[in-house]
């Protein structure tokens, strides 16, 4: 569970930035280069490349070098562990609600 | 709101308001609801206002009570609005709450039917520690330190 805790802080890191959000997203349609990408965002390479080491870091994509581009390709099962802990959040949440709503529709309840 | 991180509830109760936020404000009926039974739960400290404590323990299958949630008040408006979040304990330390800290914002509205809620969870945004990290916080202090100690030392001339 701590180990879990941790893989999910990175993944927490990873997407607590909107240009490294974009780069998720996009890559949800297909891989695509390191060149391509940044072409998209209004930065230098290097800063750009930075995010791009921070979501490899985090496990969110995986990149593979061929000759001088460098793919980026998105690591869903490392999301899916974000989307897995958000579920369980609503769950958690929604279930929450449903007890409150029970409570102050008892009329015994709230008649004490 | 941030949509990979965030998360929103809406939903119609048909109650008053007032009794929605009773139910929220009063411990003894908090502790009703707070939990999925059979799992119970005590109210330690419950002071809806600004910087006030909210702090729960839970008890699973009648073992010794555990902690659960020492958070605290951001925001409260009567019958309207209450915000906490679990990232400051009710003693006002910064914590660091697993696995990420989060700040709940629960809105009640007047509607038809009873009471429009809402409730708006935004996770945590630990860039900010990661960033600390990156730059070597402690270096940082120390390089701090070393300087003041250095200046007040009169090695460095202003």
């Amino acid at each position: 569970m701590a180990q879990y805790s941790a893989q999910l802080d990175g993944v927490f890191v990873a997407l607590a930035d909107p240009t490294r959000r974009a780069v998720v997203r996009r890559l949800g349609h297909g891989p695509a280069s390191v060149g391509d990408l940044a072409r998209e965002f209004p930065m230098t390479l290097p800063s750009f490349m930075k995010h791009v080491r921070t979501l490899e870091s985090n496990g969110l994509i995986r990149t593979l070098k061929s000759g001088r581009v460098r793919t980026c390709v998105l690591n869903r099962e490392r999301l899916a562990l974000v989307d897995d802990w958000l579920a369980e959040q609503r769950r958690i949440w929604e279930e929450r609600t449903d007890r409150l709503e029970q409570f102050v529709t008892d009329p015994e309840e709230n008649n004490r | 709101m941030n949509p990979d991180l965030d998360l929103v509830l809406e939903r119609v109760i048909r109650a008053p308001r007032a009794t929605v936020w009773r139910a929220w404000t009063d411990p003894s009926r908090l502790e009703r609801w707070w939990v999925p039974a059979p799992s119970r739960c005590r109210v330690d400290r419950l002071d809806p206002r600004p910087g006030g404590a909210f702090v729960t323990r839970l008890s699973d299958g009648g073992a010794a009570f555990a902690p659960h949630l020492d958070a605290c008040f951001l925001a409260v408006d009567e019958l309207e609005r209450l915000v906490f979040t679990n990232a400051i304990t009710s003693t006002w330390r910064p914590a660091n709450p697993d696995p990420v800290a989060m700040t709940a914002t629960v809105t009640l509205d007047d509607h038809p039917d009873g009471t429009a809620y809402r409730i708006l969870v935004r996770h945590g945004d630990p860039e900010a520690r990661a960033r600390h990290e990156k730059l070597g916080f402690a270096d940082g202090w120390g390089t701090v330190t070393a300087q003041l100690a250095a200046l007040a030392e009169g090695t460095v001339t202003p």
